[in-house]
Parts: C-alpha cells; structure tokens; sequence
C-alpha cells in the first residue's frame, strides 16, 4: 500500500509554485502541473485561516530540477531574479544539510517508501528547501480572501500538462522519465458507481429493470471505451492542499485540488495516502497507515509519533493545532518567536527566498496565462478567457463531445460578458441545429430568450421578452412557418393569447416585395383572462376569427356555478335578398347558445351591434398580427446587426478602459503632478549648487562643510548686495529721467499745447510714484538684508548635512 | 317668464310623444332600419331628450327603468314627479322649467349631475339620497338663505356648483361662504376655486367651521356608537341571549311587580333583594357567556359544513368543465368532418357517431350530478344530525340554568313569605318599631292578604323567567329548523339549475347536428 501510495512531491511544489507565481512563469508552472487525483503528499496548510491559506496559495515559489529544464529559459531572465533565487544563504545551506541528513535517516528507516521531496531546484537551477518556497502574503483582493474564491483563482491560473512519467516526480536522482500518456479518470470510480448499481437492481422493483438495463449497456459501452482499469491506480503522486480545522471557523480538516479547486473531505477515496506535508515553517512524514486512504488519519502534527517532524524548531512535539494555527497567524509574532527560539532550540526555518508576489489589478482580471485557459474534460471541453480579451465579449465557451476523441461536437455554450446588446449565453445544439440567446434585461427590444434554427424569418423560432419592459405585455412569440402564437400578461384589456394560422402564399403578378405580400391569415384565435368587472356571460373567453370563411366564433367565460358556457357564432357574409337589398342582419347570421336565456341578446339589433363591434375588432387584431411580424423582421435585422457589430460596453468605473473616465483621470493626475512640482520648487536647497561642486557620493570633511557653509554665505551676501544696488540704479535712473524732463519743459513751457502739457503732467506723477516705490524698497531691503542673512547662517548651522561640523566651531 | 312657446298649449307626454323622441333619438342608418324593424322597448333606452314640448306634467316614464340621462329642461313642469323608476338616472336636466321645490329625487341614488336652474326653487334641501352627487347647477333660482350651503356640505362628491342670480349670490360674502363651508368644491358658479382664495376665506370663517366640525365629529361619533350598539345586540339576538348580560331580566321581573316592590319597602327585604339580584346576575351572565361560546361553535360548525360544500361543488364542476371541453374539442373535428365529408353513408355513419357522443356526454354529465347529490345529501345529513344536537344541548343547559333561577326565586318568595308573616304578627302585637308607608300598611291586614300579595309577586316573577326562556328556546328551534330548510332547498335549487343546464347544452348540442343533417341533405 504504501508503495503505492507513494508520491511525486515535486508537482506538488509545482502546483504550489505556479500558483504563487504569475504570467512570467506560467510556462515553467504548467510543466510542473500534473495529473490525476491519486494523491499523497501534503502541504500543511494550517487551519483556514483564509489570511493563511492565501498567503500560502499565493507565496509558494517553484523550485525546478536542473536536469528538466522544464523551464523556458528565454522566458525567464534569470539575472533579474534577486540574488536570493541564484544563491543559498548560510542558513540555507545548513538547512539542505539538515533536510540531507533527515532524507538519509529516513530512506535508511523507511527503506520501503519513496523518497522525500525535500530539496528540489528553483529556476536558477539552486537546490531550496519546499518550505522555503513558501511565502505567506496578503492580496488586496477580496476575492483571495476565503479559501474557495481563492482556490478558483490559482486554479485557473495553474494549467495541467501530463508529467513525462506519472511515476516519477521530477527529481533530481529520478531524471529520467518516459514520456507516457494516460487517461483522467480513475476507474475506481466506475467500479464503485456499478456496485452501487448493483445494489440498487436488488432494491428495485422490476418495471426499472428496463431502465437499469439500458444504464448497463452504456456501463458497458463506457467500460469498453476506457478501456481496461487504469494500470497506474494508486502508483501517482500529486500534491495538493490540505486546510486543518480550527481557524477562521473551519469545522473540520479537508483538502482542496489546486488544479480544479474543488474541495474535497479528508475521507474522500481518491485521496489513497499522504506521504508527507509541509508548510511554510517545517516538514512532516506521515507516519500512519493509510491502507484506508486517508480516512482514519490523524491530523494532530503535534504528535510525534503519528507525524516525524524534521525540525524541532517552533513546532514542539506536543504542540496542538491551534497553537500551530496561531504561530501560522501571525508573522510578526513568528519572526519574535523565531529569534527567541533560536536561542534555545537546535535550528529553525529560514526566511522564504521567494520574492513577494505582486498581482496587479490586469493580471488579477486577466486570471489565466495570456487571459486564456482550456480545460479538458471527459467529452467536454472549457475554455475561459478574460474579459474584453475577445473584441465580442466571450469570456466562456463549453463543448460537448459524443465521442472520447472530441471530435463531434453535440452542443456548445458561449458565455459573454459587457455586451452591448446584453446577450448572456449563446446555446446551439449541433444535433438539432437548434440555437437559444439569452439576454439580460436591457435588450433594446426586451429580448430574453431567443431559439431558432434559421436567422430567415418565417422560420421556426421562439422569442421571450422582458414583459415588463414591453408596453404590449408580451411574454413569448412562437413561430413556425406557418403559425404564429403570442403569450400576454398583464394587460388592461385580458388578452393572454393570439395564434395566428398563415395560408400559404398567393402568388402576385405584381412585382411587389416580401413586405407588401404578407402571407394570407386564415385563422386568427385570441383568448382572455376573465374581467371581473363584466358578467360571465358578456366577458369573452375566446373569439375565433375565421377569416376565409368569413365567421367569428365567440366563446364566453363559465359562470361561477356552471359547467357549460356560452357561445355565439357570427356569419358575417353580405348577401342581397330577392328584390336586391342589401340584408343588414337575419336571425340565421348569429347561432348563439346561452347558458341562461337572456332577453335583449335575442334582438336583431344587439346582434348586429355586436357583429360590427367585431368586424371592427377583427381589423385591429389583423393589423395587430402583421405589425408583430413586422416586429419579428425588426429584430431579427437588429440581431444580425448586433452580431456583427458585437459592441462592448465599458463601466464608467473602468476608468482603464472608459475613455472619458480616462481622459479625467489623467486630467486629474496632471493637476496633482503640476501641484507636487510646485511644492519641490518651493522647497529648493540651498546647498544643492554648492553640493554639486563636491565629488559625489562621499561623505564631506568637517574643512569641506566649513567652505561650504562660507561660501553659501557669501553668495547670499553677494547676492543682497547685488539687489540692493539694482535698486539704487533704477532709483537714479528714474530720477534722472525726471529731471531731465523737467528741464525740457521748462525750456519749452510756453509752446506747450494743452494735451503735451496733461501728458506731462501725468508722467510726472507716475515717475514720482516710481520713485517712492523704489525708494521705499531700497530701504526696506536695508532693512530686512541683514536679517535675512542671520536667518540663513541659522538655518545652515542647523542643517543636517552641515550640524556636526559646524557645531565645533560656533 | 318671457319664453316664446309659453303661448303654446301645454302638451301631454303620452305614449305616442315618447315612441316618436325614442324612434328619433335611437340608433341610425342599418342599426336603425333594424331597431324600427323590431321596435325598441322603452327598458333598453339609456338616454332620452325631451326639451321644448311644453310639458307640464313629468308623466309616462315609468318604463324606462334603464334610463341614464333624461333632458326635460325648457319645458312648463311645475312639480318634480313621476322619476321614482328611474333608479340608474346618472344625468337630469329640469333647468327652464316653473319648479318651485325640490322633491321627488329620493330614489335617484345614482345620480351625479343635475340641472335645476333658471326654476323658482327657494330652499335646497331633499336631496339627500342623492350621495353620489358631482354637479348641482341651482343658478337663476329663488333661494335667499346662505345657511343652504351647510346643507351640502354632506355631499363628500360634489365639485361643482351654480348659484349665481339667486337672492344670495348678492350678499358681500357669498363667495367667502362657499369656500369656507365647501372645501371640496372645485367650481363655482363656471369659475374654478382660486387656492388662495379659499385659504383666506377659510381662515376667516375659521372659529365658526371648527366649531361645526366639532358637532358633525361627534354626530359622527354618536352614530357610529348607536349603530356599534345596535350590531351588538344583533349579535347577542342572533346568539338569543340577548340582554341577559346585566340585571336586565331582573329588573323586569320587578317592573311590572306591584306586590313586590311594595314589599321591598320591608325591613330585611332590602338586603334578602340585593343578594338575590347579585346571584340572578350571576346566573344570567352564565347563560349569556354560554349562549356566545356556543353561537360560535354553532357559526364555526356552518363555516366548515359551507366549505365542504362548496369544495366538493366546485371540484364536481371542475370535472365537468373537463368533459365539457373534451368533448367540444371532439366535437368541432366531428363536425368539421362532416362539412367535409361527400360521401352520403359516410355522413350518416358520422352523424350518428357524433348523437352517440352527445348521449354519452349527457350520461357522463347526468351522472356526475348524481354522485354530488348524493354526496351533498349524506353530508347535509350528518350536518343536520350535528346541529340538531348543539342545539338540543344548548338549550337543555339553558334550561339546567334556568331551574336555578326559579330555585334562587323560590328561596327567594320563601324568605320574604317569612319576613312578611313576622312582620305581619309584629303589626299584630303592635311591636312595629319602623313606620311602613301606609300602602303596605295596607297589605298587612290579616294573614291571607299578605300570602296572597307575596303569591302574586312570586307568580310574576316565575312568568317572567319561563317567558325568557321560552323565548330563548323557540328562537333556537326556528332559527335550526330555517336553517336545515334553506339548506336543504338550496341544494334542491342548485341541483335542478344543474340539469336544466345540461339539458339545455345536449339540446343545443342535438339541435345543431340536427341543423347540420338538414343542411347536408338539402345541399346535397
């Protein structure tokens, strides 16, 4: 059994790995990805704390064996991986001792069983340790925070690719391995489904018999297609993800496949063993004896006799699962505990080398490599992609096979998403031909269903509506090519149905088009919900417009207390009598049948009212008939426009993608930038020009901070200075100015025409407000010049580049 | 009254006067031709004008039981008579007429809209019938008295009103009134409210409405409570424990009791009385509370007896309604078979298919009908049986009830008997410290005279007590024995109303194949 159990650990950390990582290594992932469910080995993950679980999901790091180069090396540049991926701290490598040393012990002990999947090799071909590859991390995505959303999500992004030899996990002493195909489904499943068959046909009553045989022939059919039982049963490994109960309310222990991201009970019979588990923080053989799967196992990691610990570290032997669960819980606390341990204890677990994972908002929407994944199932395939990756909005399609081949497809399924036209769900049965489109709410025409075979109209098809959104009421229009049946509901006049029967069409000699040669009705039915507002017998249930025959046929509701209701039938043919009158109304043109006799219902004349009441209502109800096949033409050109428009719409909160929002946010970040600059200008340093002149990079020399501080001053002395005689030489300028033009106008006062003399005049108050201007700056920058040169030796005797020097010397 | 055609003879509207406006007024062109082919019944016209024809006398129109709108304006009518029938008039115009009071309108409850202006009405009053009142239109009248319009503010419908040119149309606060009074108005006299307006007009008059609002809410309230009462004691008749919820019984033992209340007037009577009242109204409560408890398992037992009745009605119908449909679905092939069919034995190999399902459908049916009636009569009889017996227990406790009243009675005359023999011989030895009235001194004359007014009052009181309870149980016995009867002839009627149907459906059914065969054989 344990033979068999035994386990390809490597994939494990394969899976583990590819699920940390993100596109850059998809490639390197998907070798490491594998196949059935026949599982052994396991992962602590402690408890379900989801914190936990996430982090672990998200931190494993791949370590790949050096001789498959599994990995695409061009895809990776490994030289930008930190220098932690291409070498092993001291730490590390007394780890690898460790585990060496631990792998030996135990392949020594435990001849029998496989061997440890302790040390397998990262991408820069560097022995690590699995637990090192860990790296608990928060995301900040909601999502990622319980564990199913979580699970779904590195599922999705993990893609399976059949290990060369499903035997051998890729290690490193194992290298070789024989490229061998093989199929997914265990055949323990089909034996266990006939036992159950088998017992079921003791319990059942004869008449299923029938039924039964039929399932045995298929069994039968299905056995022949499997072929025979899957010879590697119980002989693959995989790893997988096991969450221990206690935190975050998990009830009980259960595991979860990465590759599907289902969960599974630790009492599931496809689990046959677990050879070992490891988290972030230590190792664990399991030392139990899994000849019941993994049903009576024990998760209690604190024993030591049940699970061999490889370090001693935080985990003490009695420790219980909540206290492991605590120490998994909190970082902070476990980098505390780790440096008291090392204290005392023999050796712990180093920090991960793994690098932490960034997810960025893209590829967290992008989920799978490139945004798209195919999954393959039993006759059935499922391909995902993200959203807006295809420009009409599919993000899912499913296709179902008859054969195990999948070459021919029964039905296919198309999911899509941000539709213009709001289609939901694309559905065609290949057998039939038949297609169905759902739409959300939000069809400009309140489409929600829509069947057909053909886009041509006159065709077989079933439109449902929205009937809420409809003004008319309609629920559902079915069509054949020669009928047409109408649902309502909820309408002020009762009218639940029509059907309309089509003649065949008469050929015209005109040239006329489709549209202004209607297929001929011959029958038109509509039926009523019961006013309660009218009596019984004047509330019509059914009218029947027989239009080639030129009879209406009315049938009225039951009374509350009868079983039989009544009936009128109207011959609305116009004939003429002996002496060429036109005859109105004879008693013969109406056969009715009245459940109680009324009186005024027998007069000619109600009749004849009634009669052209209907006439009336029967040329409403054909014009009714032909805009609803005008109204099927309608949409189904807006379909096919729709279709091969296949507009996305775009949320104004995707403000990637929306334009607008775009465009405003980067108006916004514009803004804030221009802001920020101003701020840093502001902020200008004073001893940048001066720091510049120093050979960069070194520290200064008290005698270089001293010149520095001196030549600040003095510059700002110079430049006070400068500025105060920039003043003074407008100052005289000005002045001179106004004197000279003073003279002139004392020279030439008499001949002065009144507007040179204003002119005059004005420039002389300007000038002299100038020149108290300057004046009054002149004095005020005396004033203020020194003690803004106080300020700045202050300031510089304070700055932080400067105080230790400086400070000697004040 | 300056009208051209007062000169005219007044005209009588008889017969021929009405014939002629009908024929005139109904339906024209082919519907026309038709209605005078037949002739129209004076019952189906809905609508009928009679202006300018100098009547004087509303006359004749008792047969238009349907009428919706009647026009009599511009005529010589003096008195509003003769519209009694008219129970479904909706529209009536009397305006231009010489009417000098407002009646005859008592029977009109539907009526919305009427015209009695440029009359010489004086008062408005009896229309109070007329609840469903929108439109009044009183312009050109007589009435001078503004306290009119308190009379219409019971009409909660009306909207719009015509006053103007009467006596009070001139008073200064004509208009301020009617906002005030009729909030509810939305024209007046052609104009519609101005919001305003109303809200100043309201504000004036506002002490005096609330004060009238404060009358008509505890009108309201004194209504609602007498007719609460009256529903009670409906209750309580319908249970026959009518007032037996106080001393009401009590008290009318002693009502008509001479002998007994002189007698009361006794030293120790009055105490002997109390208690003896308290323990009656025990007694009679107890009856009273019983009789509820079981008025309402006797009601709950008819509730659930009704249901079952009518579940198992309605699901017979059901079934039939099945048939019914199945065989027309049938049927219509059948028949459109036949039109199809050319070959003459063929058609009457058919035709006798489909009497075959007709007879069939009719066995189905007539059989369906006598299952239910056998059903409902075994139900009915159980029921009878249960009711029969509540009420035979109902009334067997009452009586157990009653015996103890007369037992209380009996003690009660014993006590008294002995306090008037003792008072009597204190009267005798003169040892009588209290005075009695002289009266009763009277009944104390010897031995025989004070049995005997002692007797009297006894005898009373116990006719009383067997009075009510006789009462009690005659009530029960006719209200079950009425009850079974209904029953029973409800079932007979419903049974009956079901073959008539079924018959009347195979006939029809029957005719119109008989119908089809002519067709056929003449066709062909």
């Amino acid at each position: 059994m344990e033979v068999l159990r035994e386990k390809v650990e490597e994939e494990e950390a394969a899976e583990r790995e590819e699920a940390a990582e993100r596109a850059e290594w998809a490639e390197k992932m998907e070798r490491m990805t594998k196949t059935a469910e026949v599982s052994k080995e396991e992962t602590i993950m402690t408890q379900d704390e989801l914190r936990d679980l996430e982090k672990r999901l998200t931190s494993i790091e791949i370590s790949i064996p050096a001789e498959y180069s599994f990995i695409n090396k061009s895809l990776i540049d490994v030289t930008k991986l930190p220098p932690s991926y291409s070498t092993n701290s001291p730490k590390e490598e007394h780890l690898l001792q460790v585990a060496d040393n631990f792998s030996r012990q135990y392949s020594h002990l435990c001849p029998d069983r496989v061997p440890l999947f302790l040390c397998p090799l990262n991408e820069c071909n560097v022995p690590k340790f699995v637990s090192t590859t860990l790296r608990p991390t928060l995301m900040p995505y909601p999502e990622l925070y319980n564990w199913d959303s979580c699970s779904q999500f590195v599922s999705d992004f993990l893609t399976m690719v059949p290990l060369l030899d499903p035997l051998k996990p890729v290690i490193k002493e194992e290298e070789k391995a024989m490229p061998k195909k093989y199929t997914v489904k265990p055949p323990r499943d089909l034996t266990s489904k006939f036992e159950q068959e088998q017992e079921n046909k003791r319990l059942q009553e004869i008449k299923n018999q029938e039924e039964k045989r039929l399932r045995e022939a298929e069994e039968r059919l299905l056995a022949e297609e499997k072929a025979k039982p899957d010879p590697l049963h119980g002989l693959r490994v995989h790893c997988w993800v096991l969450v221990l109960a206690g935190k975050r309310e998990v009830p009980e222990s259960f595991f979860i496949d990465p590759l599907t991201a289902h969960s599974y009970s630790t009492k599931d019979d496809h689990f046959l063993g677990i050879e070992s588990l490891w988290n972030h923080k230590n190792y664990w053989i399991n030392m139990q004896d899994c000849w019941n799967c993994c049903k009576e196992l024990v998760f209690d990691l604190g024993d030591p006799v049940r699970w061999e610990y490889m370090l001693l570290g935080t985990d003490k032997p009695h420790l219980s699962l909540t206290e492991e669960d605590e120490d998994v819980l909190d970082d902070d606390d476990d980098i505390d505990n780790l440096g008291k341990e090392e204290e005392d204890k023999s050796f712990d677990m180093p920090p991960s080398w793994v690098a932490q994972i960034e997810i960025t908002p893209d590829e967290f929407e992008t989920r799978c490599p490139n945004g798209k994944k195919v999954i393959r199932y039993k006759r059935a395939q499922l391909e995902k992609w993200a959203p807006y990756l295809n420009n009409n909005g599919l993000v899912c399609r499913l296709t179902v096979y008859e054969d195990l081949q999948c070459t021919k497809v029964l039905e296919i399924k198309e999911w899509y998403q941000n539709r213009e036209d709001t289609l939901e769900l694309k559905h065609i049965n290949k057998i039939t031909g038949l297609h169905v489109d759902y739409f959300r709410p939000g069809h400009p025409q309140a489409l929600r269903v829509h069947s057909y075979k053909s886009m041509l109209p006159e065709m077989d098809r079933v439109m449902e509506f929205y009937e809420k959104i409809r003004v008319d009421g309609l629920i559902k229009r079915e069509e054949t090519p020669l009928t047409m049946t109408e649902y309502y509901q909820g309408r002020s006049d009762f009218l639940s149905y029509r059907h309309i029967n089509f003649g065949p069409r008469v050929k015209k000699l005109t040239q006329n088009s489709a549209e202004s040669n209607p297929r001929p009705m011959v029958k038109i039915t509509e039926r009523f919900l019961r006013n309660p507002a009218k009596p019984a017998d004047e509330d019509v249930a059914e009218r029947v417009f027989l239009i080639v025959e030129e009879r209406i046929q009315l049938r009225y509701h039951c009374r509350d207390d009868y079983i039989t209701s009544s009936k009128r039938e109207f011959l609305r043919r116009t004939e003429v009598d002996s002496k060429g009158n036109k005859i109105i109304m004879t008693p013969d043109m109406c056969i009715s049948f009245e459940v109680e006799p009324m009186e005024h219902t027998k007069k000619l004349l109600y009749q004849y009212e009634t009669m052209i009441h209907l006439k009336n209502e029967e040329k409403l109800s054909r014009h009714q008939a032909w805009e609803s096949e005008l109204e099927v033409l309608e949409i189904l050109k807006l379909r096919e426009e729709e279709d091969d428009a296949h507009m996305l719409t775009i949320s104004i909160y995707d403000t990637k993608r929306n334009e607008k929002s775009k465009e405003y946010r980067e108006a916004m970040e514009r803004v804030l930038h221009e802001e920020h600059m101003r701020q840093v200008e502001s902020q200008l340093d004073y001893l940048a020009p001066f720091l510049a002149q120093l050979p960069p990079g070194e520290k200064l020399t008290r005698w270089q901070a001293v010149r520095l501080k001196d030549e600040c001053l003095s510059d700002f002395k110079q430049r006070l200075i400068d500025k105060a005689n920039l003043i003074q030489a407008r100052f005289e300028k000005e002045t001179q100015e106004l004197q000279k033009k003073q003279q002139w106008y004392q020279e030439n006062q008499v001949t002065l025409s009144p507007e040179d003399e204003d002119l005059y005049l004005s420039y002389c108050s300007q000038a002299m407000f100038r020149i108290r201007i300057l004046e009054q700056r002149l004095n005020r920058h005396k004033e203020l010049a020194p003690l803004k040169y106080l300020a700045l030796e202050e300031k510089l005797y304070k700055d932080p580049r400067l105080v230790d020097f400086v400070k000697v010397f004040v | 009254m300056s009208r051209p055609f007062d000169s005219m003879d007044p005209k009588v509207m008889d017969d021929d006067m009405l014939k002629v406006a009908v024929v005139e007024q109904g339906p024209q062109e082919e519907a026309g031709q038709l209605a005078k082919q037949e002739g129209i019944l004076f019952k189906d016209v809905r609508s009928l004008q009679l202006d300018f024809r100098n009547i004087l006398r509303i006359d004749n129109l008792w047969q238009f039981e349907n009428l919706q709108k009647l026009q009599l304006n511009n005529n010589i009518i003096e008195r509003i008579e003769g519209l009694e029938n008219l129970i479904h008039l909706v529209w009536l115009d009397l305006s231009f007429n010489n009417i000098e009071a407002i009646e005859g309108l008592d029977t009109l409850v539907n009526l919305e809209d009427l015209s009695l202006s440029n009359n010489r009405i004086a008062k408005i009053d009896s229309l109070d019938a007329l609840v469903k009142l929108q439109v009044l239109s009183l312009g050109n009248n007589q009435i001078g008295n503004i306290m009119n319009i308190i009379y219409l503010r019971q009409f909660s419908c009306l909207r719009t009103l015509t006053l103007s040119e009467n006596p009070i149309a001139e008073a200064e606060e004509y208009k301020e009134f009617i906002y005030a009074y009729l909030p509810d108005l939305v024209y007046l006299d052609f104009r519609r409210i101005d919001e305003q307006a109303r809200e100043a007009s309201k504000l004036k008059h506002q002490y005096s409405i609330d004060e009238m609002k404060h009358r008509e809410a505890l009108m309201r309230a004194r209504l609602e409570d007498e007719k609460a009462q009256r529903q009670m004691l409906e209750e309580h008749k319908l249970a026959f424990i009518e007032r037996l919820n106080g001393p009401f019984l009590f008290n009318s033992m002693y009502s008509e009791d001479v002998e007994g209340n002189k007698l009361s007037s006794l030293p120790g009577v009055d105490e002997l009385l109390e208690t003896y009242k308290d323990k009656f109204v025990i007694i009679c409560l107890n009856i009273f509370e019983y009789g509820l408890k079981q008025q309402e398992k006797r009601m709950a037992e008819l509730d659930t007896f009704n249901e079952c009745i009518q579940d198992a009605i309605r699901e017979n119908q059901e079934q039939g309604k099945l048939k019914v449909t199945k065989f027309e679905e049938k049927h219509l092939l059948n028949l459109n078979a036949i039109r199809e069919e050319s070959d003459l034995p063929n058609i009457e190999k058919k035709l006798i298919e489909c009497s075959d399902d007709i007879t069939d459908l009719f066995n189905v049916l007539m059989t369906l009908e006598m299952q239910l009636v056998e059903q409902l009569e075994e139900t009915i009889n159980i029921f009878e049986r249960n009711i029969t017996d509540m009420v035979g227990l109902f009334i067997e406790n009452v009586q157990s009830l009653m015996a103890q009243c007369r037992d209380l009675e009996n003690h009660h005359h014993e006590k008294i008997l002995e306090i008037a023999i003792n008072t009597l011989e204190k009267i005798l030895k003169n040892e009588m410290d209290e005075d009695l009235p002289d009266d009763v001194r009277a009944l104390f004359v010897d031995k025989d005279t004070i049995v005997n007014a002692v007797g009297a009052s006894h005898d009373i009181h116990l006719l009383k007590i067997d009075n009510r309870e006789d009462e009690l149980v005659t009530g029960i016995n006719s209200w079950c024995a009425h009850l079974l009867d209904k029953i029973h002839r409800e079932e007979i009627v419903r049974n009956r109303k079901r073959v008539k149907e079924i018959n009347q459906y195979i006939d029809h059914m029957q005719s119109e194949l008989d119908n089809l065969e002519c067709g056929d054989i003449i066709d062909i």
